[in-house]
């Protein structure tokens, strides 16, 4: 069996990925695919738990993220929608304020 | 022989899935079009769904790649096609003395990330031989009976997602001039102030007695009932 800490040095590695990735880009759509990224990486620590310990607990939380990540989706996509309706941008750096 | 070709093909299929989805996550860091990103967040949902399977979860193995590979990455790319975006450009490098403040930072974490990895061992795992946590059975349970008040608070999410969806995708933002009030009709400026023929103006308003009242002639308008 392989051991526990390979899955977890490799969610680590995602999730380091992913928060890189939301410091560097700096397109609203990439930056929404890194938080996704690291959003996964947490969820194979809680199967890779769950799956040790024999306990569904784990599971179902990653259940319960996968929905959460869905309406995360629909709202954030539906605010990049709405930031590009104004600015004509996806660019971060074009909508640091709040006001237009 | 056969014993070791077994032994080792865990660990074979561990690394091949675990290459797949760290090259996959570079890549879609490093992709400037973000199509090609969303296309390699694929490639890491799939060997992500992979692992799990490893794992002994199928069930969520199958539910990753049909809420995240199918359900998510469609709507993302279909944000993408939607809005045609252009591919980053490339920008000045800005606050350059903080680099290696960066690399210092990143070889600490790289250090304490490896001391644990080397040095604590793994847990002790639970008997083989227990019940199988992963089958869409002990899942299906568990929603609905210890984790029920979880379970119905987030059908409530997700009713809140799809109404702030709606509400931040419908067209909201009105230019002056561009106001249409569904019914009105353009009433020109003699029909209802006739001493005023000569103005050219034109206002929007149901009836008369509301246009003579948006020239500011008296006249208030009447309620509909």
């Amino acid at each position: 069996m392989i051991p526990l800490k390979w899955y977890l040095a490799l969610s680590a590695v995602l999730f380091t990925i992913g928060v890189a990735g939301v410091i560097v880009k700096r397109n609203a759509i990439a930056m929404f695919m890194c938080i996704e990224l690291m959003l996964n990486s947490v969820n194979l620590t809680l199967v890779a738990f769950s799956s040790y310990f024999r306990d569904a607990s784990g599971q179902l939380f990653v259940f319960i993220v996968m929905t959460v990540a869905a309406a995360e989706a629909a709202v954030g996509l539906g605010i990049i929608l709405a930031v590009f309706r104004n600015r004509e941008s996806l660019d971060v750096d074009d909508a640091s304020l709040l006001k237009l | 022989m056969i014993e070791t070709l077994v032994g080792i093909t865990p660990f074979v299929i561990f690394f091949l899935l675990a290459g797949l989805a760290i090259g996959c996550a570079v890549a879609m860091v490093t992709q400037r079009n973000p199509l090609y990103s969303a296309i390699s967040l694929i490639g890491v949902f799939v060997a992500l769904a992979g692992l799990y399977l490893t794992l002994a979860a199928p069930f969520i193995a199958v539910v990753q790649i049909i809420v995240y590979a199918g359900a998510i990455m469609v709507l993302v790319v279909f944000v993408i096609m939607l809005l045609n975006v252009e591919e980053e450009v490339r920008r000045p490098a800005r606050l350059r003395y903080l680099v290696p403040a960066a690399a210092l930072l990143a070889a600490v974490l790289f250090a304490e990330a490896a001391f644990v990895f080397f040095f604590v061992g793994d847990p002790p795992a639970a008997a083989p031989g227990g019940p199988a946590v992963g089958q869409t059975v002990s899942i299906g349970t568990g929603l609905f009976t210890t984790y029920l008040l979880p379970f119905e608070i987030t059908s409530i999410l997700i009713l809140m997602a799809i109404v702030g969806a709606m509400t931040l995708a419908r067209r909201t933002a009105v230019r002056p001039g561009e106001l249409d009030v569904p019914g009105a009709a353009v009433w020109p400026l003699h029909a209802v102030a006739p001493g005023r023929a000569a103005d050219a103006a034109e206002v929007k308003a149901g009836t008369s007695a509301e246009a003579a009242h948006a020239l500011g002639l008296g006249g208030t308008p009447q309620q509909k009932e």
